[in-house]
Parts: C-alpha cells; sequence; structure tokens
C-alpha cells in the first residue's frame, strides 16, 4: 500500500512526463480498443441466445433451378425450399430442433403511427430452437403454423416496443397492421435480441407461413420445390457433434434430393443433374447467426493490425521515455539498494509505477476508443453502424486494461532492469546516470526509433495504396450521371394495397413529382440502382445459339419512360419508352452493349426479339427497340452485366419501386419535397432510402473509403507518435553529449561538423527504418490485394510517396536537435553534467 | 543486534578488483588484506582515484566482482550466492553518504521507514521504531517535511538516523561530513562515535583528517594499494 501511494506520488510529482505517457497510451490503445470493439461485434459477439455454440448453419451449394431470393442472411447457395425445410424439420432426428427464417420489408402500423422497417419471417420452432425467452407475452411457436397463411399472430422487437408502443404491457391482444395485414400483438422479443442476421433489425417477428400475405409481390413458394427462399439454422442434439448430424441429415436430404426433387429437374443437361443429385447439406457454426455482412474480416483484420502497430510505435515511445526517466532515477535506485532493497524489490516498484500510468492510460483510453469508434461508425452505412453498440462497460474495458498493463509491462521492464543496474560504488561517484545511460541504452532507444520509422512506412504504403485505390474507385466511369439526382422508395403493396391501386399510386406519385418547380424529370425502376439489389432471368435470345449448360441470364429492370434521360445514361440507337408503352401494347425492351454482346446480336439488335424462361422453348415475344450506353447496374466496383429494361407499365405484378428524380436545384430542396409530395399523394406510405444518389454511390463504396479514410488516419497518427519517439531519442542523445560536443567545439570543430553527427545518425536510423519498413510493406500490399481495386498490392507511387512523406517528417524531427546542437556554447558544454 | 562471534567481524585476504580495458586491465583494489574487529572505528584515507569508494562497496557487500576472499563472522562472502550476499548485507550494514542521499519525494518519517520495509518489519512494530528513532534524534517535529525543507546538517542527521534504524552492525560512512560546515560535521561524528561507543562498528571514508581523528584506526589507500594501516588513538 505505502509502495503503491509512493508511485501514485511519483506519477503526480512529473505530471509532464506522465501526461504524455499517459496521452500516448490513450491514443495507441484508444484505436485498437475501438477496431477491437467493432471486429468483436461483427466477427465474434455469438447471439444471445442458449448455448449459442451449439448452433449450426445449413448450406446446399449446387445446382438448382427456379426462383431464388436471397438476402443478407447469406448467399444463394444457403437458401432452400419452403417444402424441402418442412420435410427436414419434420423428419430429422439429429439435431434438437430445425428451424426456418426469411427477411421481408414490413410497413408496420399501430394506432395510426406507421413506420417502414425490416421484419422477420421465422417458423414456430424459431425461437425454441435459439433458446429465447420473452420479454413480455410469448413467442411464435409450432402452434402459430397451422395451415400457410393462418396465423396472424406477430411479435414485436423490444426496440420497437418500448420506442413506439411506449413499453405498453397492454400492447398484448392488441392489433398491429404488418403490411396491410391486422396481426395480433403476442409477445415481445428479449431486449438486444436482434433476429439471427446479422446486419437486420427486424421490428417484427411472423410466422413463416405468412410470408404470402407479407410478400404479396414474390412468386408463392410454399409449395414450390423450386422456389427457394428460406434460411436454416439448427440446434446440435444433446451430445451429439456436428458431423454426427451433417451425416444424419445428409442421408434424409439425398433420400428427398434422389426420390422427389430430381423429377422436377428432369429437362436438366445429364451433368447438371448428376450434380444436383449428389448435392449436400454442409454445416456450419452458427454461433454468430448468418450474415453475408460479417463477410468483411479480411479488412476488419487489416485495420486491426494497423491500429496495432500505432499501439506498437506508441508503447516504443512510452518504453523510450521510461528509460530516460530509469536513468535519471538510477542513482535513486542504487541507493535504495544500499538501504537493503533486492533488484527484484526495485524493479518491482518500477513496475508498480508504470502500472500506475497504464492504469490511468487505460482510464483515458476509455473516451479516446469511444470517439475513435464513433467516428468510425460515422463512415458506415446506417445498417452496420445501428447494429453496433457502442458498449465499453464489459469486454472493451477488459481489453483496454488487460492490453495497457501488458504493454506498458512489457515495454516497462527493460527500462526498469537498466536503471537497477547502477551499483553504489557508481553513485557514490556520481556516476549512477552514465552507468545505466551508457551503450545498450543507447542502443535500446536508437533501435526503437528505427523499429518506428520501419512500422511507419509500413502503415504510410498501406495508406497510400487504400487512398490510390479510392482514387481509382473515385474516377470509374459510372456511365450515368448520378449528381443532381435524389432516389427513394416506395412501397405500397405492403400497405396491402391491390395491385390497381399500386400501380395508381406509382402513376401519380410520379406525376406530382414532375410538377414540383426545379424538378426536370422523374423515373423509376423495379431494381435499385447501386444498391446491391440484382434481378436476373434466363433468357430465350433470337439467333443466339444457346448450348446446352450455358448461362443465358441477363440483369433486368422494369422502368419508366424517361429512365435513361434521367439518369443521363447514353442512348446510342433506338428509343426510350414512352408512355404508349403501357398495358396491351407490344412488348418492347432497351437493352445495353453488354447485352448485345453477350448475345452475339452484331450491329443491328434493333427489332430484334427475346422470350424470358428457357433458353429454348420460351417465347421470344420482346422486341428490343433501344440500345444503351452501359452503364453500373447493381455495385460500383463490379463489373457492367448484360442488362434488359421494360416498361414497368407492362409489368402487373411490382409492388415496390425506386423512383428518382433529377432537378436543377439543390438536392437537399427535393429531399425535403419528396416526403410532402408523397404525404400529399398518400400519408400513410412510407418513403423509404430517401437520398442523393451520390450517397448512394458512396455507400456502395463504403469499404473502401473506411478503410482508405482510417488508413489514413492511423497512418498519420503512426507518424507524429514516431516522429516524437525520434525526436525524444535524438534530443536525449544531443543533451547527453553536450559535454563531448563542447569539448570538440573547443578544440576547433565547426557546427556544421558536430551538425553533421546528428544528421549522419538520423540518415542511418531513416535508412535503415524505411528500407525494413518498404520490404514488409510489399509482402503486406500483397496480402491486401483483395481490398484494392485498380492496383496491385506493389504500387511504386505509394512506395515513394510513403518514403517522400517520412523523410519530411524525419527531417523535421532531426531540425531541433541538429541546430541546438550546433549552438552549443563550449564553456557552458564543460560545465554540463 | 545479532551477538558477536569471535574472531575479527571482517577479514579481507588478496582482495583485488580490476575492469577490462582495451585488452588489458585497469586495477582498481590490488591485494587488500585487513581485519576489522567488531566495535572498530576505521577510516579509510587516500587520494582520489585509490579505491576507497569501491572498497567501501564491496564492504556494503553492494559488488561482489572482486577476487580474492572476503569474510564476514567466518562466513565466506566470496562464495555467497548473490541472494545469500544480499541478505547478510541487509541484516548487517547501513550506509550514510556524503550528499545525504534522502529520497527526495519521501517526507523524514518516510525515508527512515524505507530501510525498514525493506527488511519486511511489520508495518506496527516499523511505525514504533521510526517513532522511537524520530524522538532519539529529537526529530519528531521534522517527521513530515521533506529533505529539501531541511539545512544540511539536519538532512545528514536523518540519513544517519536512516542508517542506524534497522539496528545494522556495520555502519559504512562515505564522506559523512563533505558537504557541511565543520560545527555541523562535528556534531554528524559525535553522533556516529556515540553509536560506536555503544558497539556499532563504523567505517569510514574521508579525506579530513579532523574527521578521522574521531576514528581508532586510519587505513591508507594509494593506487588500489593499501599504503598504511595506523592507530589514532
Amino acid at each position: 500500500m505505502n509502495e503503491l501511494k509512493q508511485a501514485l506520488r511519483r506519477t503526480l510529482a512529473q505530471p509532464g512526463l506522465s501526461f504524455v505517457m499517459i496521452a500516448m497510451l490513450a491514443l495507441g490503445l484508444g484505436a485498437t480498443t475501438a477496431m477491437y470493439s467493432i471486429y468483436h461485434e461483427v466477427l465474434e459477439r455469438p447471439l444471445p441466445v442458449a448455448e449459442p455454440e451449439r448452433l449450426v448453419n445449413f448450406g446446399a451449394p449446387g445446382p438448382k433451378r427456379g426462383f431464388t431470393s436471397c438476402s443478407t442472411a447469406g448467399n444463394c447457395d444457403e437458401i432452400f425450399s419452403y417444402p424441402m425445410f418442412r420435410d427436414l424439420e419434420a423428419r430429422q432426428t439429429a439435431f434438437a430442433g430445425i428451424a426456418g427464417h426469411s427477411a421481408f420489408g414490413a410497413n408496420l402500423s399501430y394506432r395510426g403511427g406507421a413506420i417502414s422497417a425490416q421484419g422477420a419471417l421465422v417458423s414456430g420452432g424459431y425461437f425454441s430452437v435459439l433458446g429465447v425467452r420473452p420479454a413480455l407475452g410469448r413467442l411464435i411457436g409450432p402452434q402459430d403454423e397451422p395451415r400457410v397463411g393462418e396465423s396472424a399472430v406477430a411479435v414485436l422487437d423490444y426496440a420497437y416496443w418500448r420506442d413506439y408502443l411506449g413499453a405498453d404491457p397492454g400492447a398484448i391482444g392488441q392489433t398491429l397492421i404488418v403490411n396491410g395485414q391486422a396481426l395480433t400483438i403476442v409477445g415481445v422479443a428479449p431486449e438486444g435480441f436482434f433476429g439471427t442476421t446479422w446486419g437486420v433489425h427486424p421490428k417484427v417477428f411472423v410466422p413463416l407461413s405468412l410470408r404470402g400475405l407479407m410478400e404479396p409481390n414474390m412468386p408463392r413458394g410454399e409449395d414450390s420445390r423450386t422456389t427457394y427462399w428460406v434460411y436454416l439454422f439448427a440446434r446440435l442434439a444433446p451430445g451429439g457433434s456436428i458431423d454426427q448430424a451433417a451425416t444424419a441429415i445428409n442421408a434424409l436430404y439425398s433420400g428427398i434430393l434422389n426420390e422427389v426433387e430430381a423429377a422436377l429437374n428432369s429437362d436438366m443437361p445429364p451433368d447438371m443433374l448428376e450434380q444436383f443429385r449428389r448435392r449436400t447439406i454442409t454445416l456450419a457454426p452458427g454461433a454468430l447467426g448468418q450474415s453475408w455482412m460479417r463477410d468483411i474480416s479480411t479488412p476488419l483484420t487489416l485495420l486491426l493490425g494497423v491500429t496495432a502497430l500505432v499501439l506498437l510505435i506508441a508503447c516504443a515511445n512510452i518504453a523510450n521515455l521510461l528509460l530516460a526517466r530509469g536513468v535519471a532515477r538510477s542513482g535513486e535506485m542504487a541507493l535504495r539498494a544500499s538501504l537493503g532493497a533486492s533488484r527484484a524489490r526495485l524493479v518491482g516498484q518500477l513496475l508498480l509505477e508504470a502500472t500506475v500510468v497504464a492504469a490511468l492510460g487505460g482510464l483515458a483510453t476509455l473516451p479516446v476508443a469511444a470517439l475513435t469508434q464513433r467516428a468510425i461508425l460515422a463512415l458506415a452505412p446506417d445498417q452496420i453502424a445501428t447494429q453496433i453498440t457502442v458498449d465499453f462497460s464489459g469486454r472493451a474495458m477488459l481489453f483496454a486494461g488487460t492490453a495497457a498493463l501488458a504493454t506498458v509491462l512489457l515495454f516497462g521492464l527493460f527500462p526498469a532492469l537498466q536503471a537497477t543496474r547502477a551499483t553504489l560504488g557508481t553513485v557514490i561517484k556520481g556516476q549512477a546516470a552514465q552507468s545505466v545511460g551508457g551503450r545498450g541504452a543507447a542502443r535500446f532507444r536508437t533501435t526503437l526509433a528505427t523499429v518506428q520509422i520501419a512500422l511507419s512506412t509500413v502503415l504510410l504504403v498501406l495508406a497510400g495504396l487504400f487512398a490510390h485505390s479510392l482514387v481509382n474507385i473515385a474516377s470509374v466511369d459510372l456511365g450515368m450521371g448520378v449528381d443532381s439526382v435524389v432516389s427513394f422508395s416506395v412501397a405500397p403493396r405492403q400497405n396491402g394495397y391491390t395491385q390497381e391501386r399500386t400501380t395508381e399510386t406509382f402513376d401519380r406519385i410520379e406525376s406530382e413529382l414532375a410538377a414540383v418547380p426545379g424538378v426536370t424529370s422523374v423515373t423509376s425502376s423495379s431494381v435499385a440502382l447501386l444498391a446491391n439489389n440484382f434481378c436476373g432471368i434466363g433468357l430465350n435470345v433470337e439467333g443466339f445459339d444457346a448450348p446446352a449448360g450455358a448461362d443465358t441470364s441477363s440483369s433486368c429492370s422494369w422502368v419508366s419512360p424517361g429512365f435513361l434521360r434521367t439518369l443521363s445514361v447514353p442512348l446510342l440507337t433506338g428509343r426510350e419508352f414512352t408512355a404508349a408503352d403501357g398495358p396491351g401494347a407490344p412488348q418492347v425492351a432497351i437493352v445495353n452493349q453488354a447485352f448485345v454482346r453477350k448475345f452475339g446480336l452484331g450491329d443491328a439488335p434493333l427489332g430484334k426479339h427475346f422470350g424470358m424462361g428457357d433458353a429454348k422453348t420460351a417465347e421470344r415475344n420482346i422486341e428490343i427497340v433501344g440500345i444503351a450506353a452501359d452503364a453500373k447496374y447493381n455495385t460500383v466496383k463490379g463489373e457492367i452485366p448484360p442488362l434488359f429494361l421494360l416498361p414497368r407499365r407492362q409489368e402487373s405484378r411490382i409492388g415496390q419501386l425506386s423512383i428518382y428524380v433529377r432537378g436543377a436545384v439543390e438536392p437537399q430542396a427535393l429531399l425535403a419535397a419528396i416526403p410532402r409530395v408523397v404525404a400529399s399523394v398518400d400519408p400513410t406510405l412510407p418513403v423509404q432510402e430517401l437520398t442523393t444518389m451520390r450517397k448512394t454511390v458512396e455507400s456502395s463504396v463504403f469499404l473502401d473509403r473506411l478503410v482508405a479514410i482510417l488508413s489514413a488516419a492511423f497512418a498519420t497518427l503512426a507518424t507524429v507518435l514516431a516522429a516524437i519517439g525520434l525526436y525524444g531519442v535524438l534530443a536525449y542523445n544531443v543533451a547527453q553529449r553536450t559535454r563531448e560536443i563542447g569539448i570538440k567545439l573547443a578544440l576547433g570543430a565547426t557546427p556544421q561538423h558536430v551538425r553533421a553527427t546528428v544528421v549522419k545518425q538520423v540518415a542511418s536510423m531513416a535508412a535503415i527504418g524505411m528500407t525494413a519498413g518498404l520490404i514488409v510493406s510489399i509482402a503486406v500490399g500483397r496480402g491486401a490485394g483483395s481490398l484494392l481495386y485498380g492496383l496491385s498490392g506493389y504500387d511504386p507511387a505509394a512506395l515513394v510517396g510513403a518514403v517522400a512523406a517520412l523523410a519530411a517528417v524525419v527531417a523535421a524531427a532531426a531540425y531541433l536537435p541538429a541546430r541546438r546542437v550546433a549552438g552549443v556554447a563550449p564553456m557552458e558544454a564543460l560545465r554540463y553534467e | 543486534m545479532s551477538e558477536a562471534l569471535p574472531g575479527p567481524m571482517i577479514r579481507l585476504q588478496g582482495l583485488e578488483k580490476s575492469y577490462p580495458y582495451k585488452g588489458g586491465q585497469t586495477w582498481v583494489l590490488r591485494q587488500i588484506a585487513l581485519e576489522i574487529n567488531e566495535g572498530d572505528f576505521v577510516t579509510i584515507m587516500g587520494p582520489s582515484g585509490a579505491g576507497k569508494s569501491t572498497l567501501l562497496a564491496i564492504l556494503g557487500f553492494l559488488d561482489a566482482e572482486f577476487t580474492g576472499e572476503f569474510w564476514f563472522d567466518g562466513q565466506a562472502v566470496h562464495e555467497m550466492s548473490p541472494k545469500a550476499r544480499g541478505k547478510v548485507g541487509k541484516e548487517n550494514v547501513g550506509f550514510v553518504f556524503q550528499q545525504f542521499h534522502l529520497l527526495d519525494d519521501l517526507t523524514v518519517a518516510e525515508n527512515l521507514d524505507i530501510p525498514l520495509s525493506y527488511r519486511n518489519v511489520p508495518r506496527k512494530e516499523r511505525d514504533a521504531r521510526v517513532a522511537e528513532t524520530l524522538d532519539r534524534f529529537q526529530m519528531v517535529g521534522k517527521k513530515d517535511l521533506y529533505p529539501t525543507q531541511l539545512s544540511g546538517g539536519q538532512q545528514q542527521q536523518v540519513a544517519v538516523a536512516r542508517a542506524i534504524i534497522a539496528e545494522p552492525r556495520l555502519i559504512l560512512a562515505d564522506e559523512p561530513t563533505g558537504s557541511l560546515h565543520w560545527r555541523q560535521g562535528e556534531a554528524i561524528m559525535e553522533m556516529l562515535s556515540g553509536l560506536n561507543q555503544n558497539g556499532t562498528t563504523i567505517v569510514q571514508v574521508t579525506h579530513d583528517e579532523r574527521v578521522a581523528g574521531f576514528s581508532r584506526r586510519v587505513i591508507e589507500l594509494a593506487d588500489g594499494w593499501i599504503s598504511a594501516d595506523r592507530k589514532t588513538k
């Protein structure tokens, strides 16, 4: 206790030094803690359910024909048909239970208040398989799935119940309108439970068997074995292993495939049918739930590594400061030894003092980490940002505390051992500082500074690579003009409207918007542009002789007249759609250049016909009336796919549209006007995803932007810390050598000569550090190649830029010590001890 | 205090110390042979660089890098492990320095407490002994002051008090009055003499003949060799 009191007193006695060490630790560790917290949240945090490690996710890779509807929960290899799910659920014995789920867009209305949100269709076993208990009422169970479409119940998300229903216990038994259907609220899910799909926060859970009512626009899939839309997971039976479960479920699955489903796919080419018959269910650990959005482990790991390097540089500075302090206190340590202290006790005392710094640094880390995390999340799209809770109460605090203690103790040990090396003899002679501040310590300090230069080189090269990649992305030709365009979506069908009313609502919104002053054109599409949405259909194209098994699919979208004009996509030949391309008119299409190339339409594609469906037999009833220039479709970075556009008025099943408004006024004015216009058409219709197209483009590449901005920010921080470290080493060395320098000056050396000694030292440290850093950078750059766009991991511009930037920083750090050394007054220096 | 054993407290035989220097050696102590009995008051004198401080450090168990024999209470220090050597030193030796070497960030009472805490004396007993020592040296009113708030003489008084608080049998004093006016120094020497009269063995290093006059024996060093060993009383 006495030692602790003295350690605290010592820390307070040197407030400047303590502040610098605590600040360095807080900066380095704050960045690392923030990144670790996000890393943990995205890649490590299990679902808040009972024994999450016993959960497994289902996959079924291999060929499948028919309609697929994939979502955030996973890719299209992980979805099953509803009948297959029910067969597996009913007949399996390897699991404690299997559950199915699917996401849907939900318009929720409770006592007049309407919001647009996400919902989850869940099977009767969903909550029991997870082992989740309700916060209020009951959860959906097998009793809620008597027959398809006959279980009008809903379970509320806790946050929705709290924020929109005022946490009213009386809500149980009340009616909630979900996509126009009246459902009875039977319970509230527990707080903190956001479903099983990371990145999706459903506000309501409804029985899976209600899918036809919740998503009336989607193909009815409850009876179809070739309509795939259900994601599955299961809980292993007590004592059962994942391998045993895989063997058992695949015996069942193979039987259903071969005895029931193979016959439904008899028109498949033989080799594909054989693959279909041999498909198996893959089981993957399911503790984290299901989500393709978690597939960002590479950039997250990289950024965590970057922050770890920043921390390492900060720790090197702390070690240098501790060493300098240790040298200054070596006499005291020798004295304490003469008073009976063992070396272990002295080292322990110094480490205790370092621990006090670590504890204060750890405390200071938390606000820095919180601010850093907030800044990072501000760069992420809302759907990801809202999924990550800024929580520094538990694991993050433990991480910060442990890391602070470990780093300070690790980096404090050598200085402590150095400081306790002086013997009483040297104290008596007043030479303790020289004794422990000798060559070994000097080498240690120089090595640390050189390592800092090397690490900074690596970080600057990485930052340069990602910045260059971002520049490449920014200069991608989208093939369309997104500036001055605002977009949003509406889904009248989710309000339970008929198709006629839905179409009428679309038409009225478009015409009302076109009348708004400053609006120059309005259009719409069934597939939202650059938003990772996708529509793909197999085609039978005139003149294209598809070999067996060939890919005959093309991307598609149903659009309003003026689509190309509004989005500034050049029409190369033919015509745009007009109001005349409506129901009953001949079916027409506009295709892009990639479509023309893929299907070999040559120089005269206009007037040719194609049909949707089987590549050989589908009726070719759609005439190509226009050719559009290639433009990006679903992503900014992805290749431009073959695309055909159809008039939306010729498709009667569209329940949701993305609407684009081009204006001659500021986008902000359009953003403000749109909700008013939509409300004037239908006050109960929520406006969804209202944003500028520029923002949509940015969201599409948010990960690239995030990595580039963060790596640049962390590299800057690291370089500043390294510069401080380098300055410290040089300044200390100059101070240590003042007497020697004075003698040299007294003997006739010129200021240039003594300055050269500093410059030489800096140059050798920089040369070694940068060379090592460049070698490591090239290797790290190659590892990060998959995250770069339009360049490889070896980028001479990034390497040269990093060296130039660091050389400037090193020169700046060396300037003051070099100037000081040349300005030493010989007589003053000779008095220096 | 430990019971005195028969024979000299300290016996050095053929003790030498050197540092390697450019392929050769620089000698600090050469063929040192001497005996110091329990209760002696010995002064080591000699010019700068004669090896006085080095010899003091060896006698204080703080420097084990020597050749030859060092016997303490009949125990072969030169054969001891570092741990055993440290234990013997801790139990038997106290130091007084020319520059006082008080710990500036500790109060007078805390400075006195330090040697006891390093000997793992229980807290209660430590408090009692610190209080008793403060009383004995008439420093009760200064117990909460920091060293920088004391005069040089008062600081050396605290340093002597700190040296004896753990009741060492041997006090090693390096120029104990070197930083003091003679009147202050005289008071300190009388204090050391009093301790010696109560049985504490004292070995001091000094350049000052008046200070040496308080001891009963003077050993002179020159270039690491013992050049004289004479009685003063």
